[in-house]
């Protein structure tokens, strides 16, 4: 897609669903933001440790425009190697959306990752029970004390 | 253990607490692992890629074309090049050893003048020359300023405090997946005489995006607020 009414049209047309979903709505309401948090401890590094493995995440879902054999070829002429990737472009413009609509009073970058998680979660890529299960176990791990 | 030896070994702050958001971003990773979206070793590729990037290339990059003359000819006609001289191989560089990611293999360097200024942009996304000047600050991300900086580059740019009089030609580029691109702004005067080093200091993030021009005595980008765009996205 070589502009942005063409990349709009397209995605529009594919009515992207910003109802709330209930697991990522109790983040964004009970979650501590990285700027309230580097604030409260003294903390001067602008952006939260987990920032650059967000981003490897996007970039590395979007598999095939990375890979040595699409890196240097005309959009038109790659191909995915994983048919589950997500496409950059379509990724950035549905973050753009839900914030817009959903989540316009979350900080950078935890407003992206709240994108992330709800347009993988609409596009079926992952489940929000999964979801919701998996984070039930990683917060047991990670406030594990003994 | 004097009071000064103490200081100097307070250890340095830390949050001591797990956010919601720290559970949701690994949680989503590993699941996306679990289900052979991408493995461990892509992430892990990635991620020790992003750790090296910066903003300094860029800026050694300037201050070098301002120094030597040949050099600078290089940079305008071939960034790639040119890049190669600060650190930086676009085409063999990691994680694929060939060509990087979705930042493709073509940077361009635009060289301003005194009648002549350039500012970047990705209108469709966020494209950015990562691999030379690191992640895209906040601001670049916005709707808010991918839609205005095209149609009001001056008045956008006099919102980052940069007044361009009338003279002065302005020209907005747009990032895409085939080219990025990264401003080469005039040397300011009172440089005369410095190295390199000195001379990289001044040559912000912000003026290789080219909202900032370089100042004696300015090494840091100003902080943004970021406001949200008027009609977002449908129109």
């Amino acid at each position: 897609m070589s502009d942005y009414s063409e990349l709009d049209k397209e995605m529009l047309s594919r009515n992207l669903d910003a109802a709330q979903i209930e697991t990522l709505e109790k983040v964004k309401q009970e979650g501590r933001v990285w700027d309230d948090l580097s604030e409260e401890y003294g903390v001067d590094n602008p952006d939260p440790p987990w920032r650059i493995d967000l981003e490897s995440t996007c970039d590395a879902l979007a598999d095939g425009y990375w890979n040595t054999s699409n890196v240097c070829k005309p959009e038109t002429e790659r191909t995915p190697e994983n048919e589950a990737n997500l496409d950059a472009l379509e990724r950035r413009w549905e973050e753009d959306q839900l914030v817009s609509e959903r989540y316009a009073d979350v900080p950078f970058p935890e407003r992206q990752l709240l994108a992330l998680a709800h347009s993988m979660i609409r596009r079926g890529l992952i489940s929000e029970e999964d979801l919701a299960e998996k984070m039930k176990l990683v917060d047991k791990r990670l406030n594990m004390i003994d | 253990m004097s009071d000064q030896h103490e200081e100097l070994h307070q250890p340095a702050a830390m949050v001591d607490e797990v956010s919601e958001f720290e559970v949701l971003e690994l949680a989503v990773r590993e699941l996306c692992i679990e289900k052979g979206l991408f493995s461990a070793d892509d992430h892990r590729r990635w991620t020790e890629y992003m750790h090296t990037l910066g903003p300094a290339p860029a800026a050694h990059l300037v201050a070098k074309a301002w120094l030597d003359p040949e050099f600078k000819k290089t940079a305008v006609t071939d960034g790639v090049k040119a890049s190669l001289d600060v650190g930086i191989d676009w085409v063999n560089s990691m994680p694929t050893n060939f060509g990087t990611p979705s930042d493709y293999c073509n940077l361009r360097v635009l060289e301003d003048t005194p009648t002549l200024k350039h500012v970047v942009v990705c209108t469709l996304c966020s494209c950015y020359p990562r691999p030379i000047l690191g992640q895209s600050p906040e601001w670049y991300r916005t709707p808010n300023y991918r839609r205005r900086i095209v149609r009001w580059p001056r008045q956008v740019l006099a919102e980052f405090g940069l007044q361009l009089s009338a003279d002065i030609e302005v020209r907005v580029e747009d990032s895409n997946q085939k080219s990025r691109f990264i401003v080469m702004p005039v040397r300011p005067e009172g440089t005369e005489g410095w190295t390199e080093d000195q001379l990289a200091e001044i040559v912000t993030r912000d003026c290789l995006i080219g909202v900032a021009v370089p100042q004696v005595g300015k090494t840091e980008n100003d902080k943004r607020p970021v406001r949200p765009a008027v009609n977002p996205y449908k129109h």
